[in-house]
């Protein structure tokens, strides 16, 4: 049973031209020039109630403008999505009781009050009673630790802070959905990982269906069971962030360390792509060479003080995506 | 109905924080009064009635129209800010009408001005300037009704060109001549009866009578009870015609929202 459904969603901006310099600017003035702009362009997909589903795509890919559909911020130019029975923008305010969301660039407190205010606000806002309130309002202080700065007021805060306080408003009513975009954005390794794992605890214990976009492929492979990649208003992959790995990343390294310095190696097969001596990585396609097999072959020649087999990590395979390296095959998007 | 009583306080709260800027408008209020007061006693020098009736009478409409400036007071940039800054966002994901968060805000900065302006410069007007007492208790209720209209009136007027900042994001001109329209043809800063006839004439069928000099010419007494009542009959009116006017307004800009920066 799909919990959002989306079918042939379009969103088209007018943008004004603007010509360069002071004469451009000028023209623009008096003889204003608009032009048409797809963010995004004829996409459907769905999620299951209580799924974890990442969108990751380049600047501009229209990630961001689908979740504010989906969020009924924004309306569609054509299309339509339905959220758990109710159409996001025309029921808009029905919809927004039972969904949350954080945006990693702006906050959705008061800023000029303490933290706590907020919250006693958005218990009215979300008419909650006062018991709920306080079992939840106990179970962040928990997870988040928000006891510690809690009644400061917001701009005095750090980015860390306003994070978790940030994220544990947008999940105080309950919300069937969450959307988080890009949450985890300008955090330190450490404060990542606590909103990683927050995240995975709400979801597991209340089933909440959460929807991620991320620039931090950390994110989604910590988090995620499903992955969007979006590209150019369209989705080009839909799946779990491993199949990518195993269809995409062909190739691993190894890294070997030579007792004494060695040059003009040749493997057929396998290609050398930085040597420094005494250390030479080699790169293969590992369905076409074993790594095993590469190993022990060069054990055999040659004295060998280390090596470290390196897997394609995601990153790259990704960067290879956006850059237009790698073309996304249609039947590997099983949904779409 | 709880939820916007909340973002009432929450206003009054957020004007707290800045607690200096209030003490400054207090002060602003008060000299503002004297201000006038000298200038108008200069005027009636010249002609030398200086206690006569009709002095006291135009110091008590300044005093009042100060009074009531000093709490008509709004968050004029609150749109604007929402609409350039994209956290409009925000405000669209909470399960609140936007107008009524808006109007509770406004609401708020308002009780606000009246608890720390208001009630020194009535202290003030009261016991120094002796303005004249309303006509009657009658009166008086009147007065206290119209003033309420006279608000929203200007709340309602503030909110259909608040609102075009979804089409322009840059409404700083747009206050700008409304406020201005608002001071000269409101009779805020000149009493009416001193206003050319054609000026006078135009006052009457714009809009912006309905916001002080109504309910000051009530409180003095200036108009038969009938006329009272059509008077705050058309206050009525004009509230309904701009807040039909500032929903439709609202009704397109929702399909028309960018969120600005992401």
């Amino acid at each position: 049973m799909s919990y959002i459904e989306v079918n042939n969603l379009v969103k088209d901006y007018k943008i004004n031209v603007k010509k360069r310099g002071i004469l451009g600017s000028m023209q623009s003035l008096l003889i204003p020039e608009y032009k048409m702009i797809r963010a995004v362009d004829d996409i459907s997909f769905s999620i299951k109630k209580g799924e974890m589903v990442g969108f990751i795509g380049p600047n501009g890919a229209g990630k961001s403008t689908t979740v504010k559909m989906l969020t009924g911020i924004l309306m569609p130019t054509s299309g339509n999505i339905i959220t758990g029975g109710l159409s996001p923008h025309s029921d808009r305010k029905k919809n927004a009781a039972r969904i949350g969301a954080v945006f990693g660039q702006r906050t959705q407190l008061w800023w000029d009050l303490p933290a706590e205010d907020t919250f006693d606000l958005l218990r009215y806002v979300y008419k909650m009673p006062e018991k709920k309130f306080k079992a939840n309002m106990e179970t962040f202080n928990e997870l988040l630790g928000l006891n510690e700065f809690i009644s400061k007021p917001v701009r005095q805060l750090s980015l860390g802070q306003r994070m978790r306080a940030d994220i544990a408003a947008s999940l105080i009513h309950d919300p069937e959905i969450v959307f988080f975009d890009e949450p985890t954005i300008g955090l330190d390794v450490v404060a990542k990982q606590k909103v990683r794992d927050f995240v995975r605890h709400m979801n597991k214990e209340k089933n909440i269906t959460m929807l991620f976009t991320t620039h931090d492929m950390g994110d989604i492979e910590k988090t995620c069971d499903r992955m969007l990649i979006i590209d150019k208003g369209k989705i080009i992959y839909d799946g779990t962030p491993d199949d990518i790995k195993k269809k995409y990343a062909k190739y691993r390294t190894l890294i070997i360390d030579f007792v004494e310095k060695q040059s003009g190696i040749e493997i057929p097969g396998v290609e050398v792509c930085e040597d420094k001596g005494n250390k030479v990585q080699f790169r293969f396609i590992k369905d076409e060479v074993s790594a095993q097999e590469l190993i022990s072959s060069l054990t055999k020649k040659y004295e060998i003080s280390d090596f470290t087999l390196q897997e394609a990590d995601i990153e790259n395979v990704i960067r290879e995506i956006y850059e237009g390296g790698i073309k996304c095959d249609e039947n590997l998007c099983g949904v779409c | 109905m709880r939820t916007y009583v909340e973002f009432a306080k929450k206003a009054i709260q957020n004007n707290i924080v800045y607690r200096v800027n209030s003490y400054a408008g207090i002060i602003n209020t008060i000299v503002m009064i004297f201000v006038n007061i000298a200038i108008w006693r200069a005027i009636y020098e010249e002609e030398a009635t200086l206690e006569g009736l009709q002095f006291r009478l135009v110091i008590t409409y300044i005093v009042l129209s100060f009074l009531m400036q000093s709490i008509f007071v709004m968050d004029e940039y609150l749109i604007q800010y929402k609409v350039r800054s994209g956290s409009i966002s925000t405000d669209m994901l909470r399960p609140i009408s936007f107008l009524g968060y808006v109007f509770s805000h406004n609401i708020g900065v308002m009780l606000f001005r009246i608890i720390i302006q208001l009630t020194p410069a009535l202290l003030v007007a009261i016991f120094f300037v002796k303005i004249l007492p309303p006509f009657s208790p009658l009166i008086a209720l009147y007065f206290a009704i119209s003033v309420l209209l006279g608000y929203l009136v200007l709340y309602s007027i503030n909110l259909v060109v608040w609102l075009t900042s979804f089409w322009y994001f840059e409404i700083f001109s747009f206050i700008t001549i409304k406020d201005a329209a608002v001071m000269i043809l409101s009779g805020a800063l000149l009493p009416i009866w001193f206003m050319p006839n054609w000026l006078y004439n135009l006052v009457q069928i714009t809009p912006f009578g309905s916001i002080y000099s109504v309910p000051i010419s009530i409180y003095l007494g200036q108009l038969p009870e009938t006329e009272i009542y059509t008077k705050i009959l058309l206050q009525i009116i004009w509230i309904i015609v701009f807040q039909v006017i500032g929903r439709l307004l609202w009704h397109c800009a929702q399909k028309r929202i960018v969120v600005q920066g992401g």
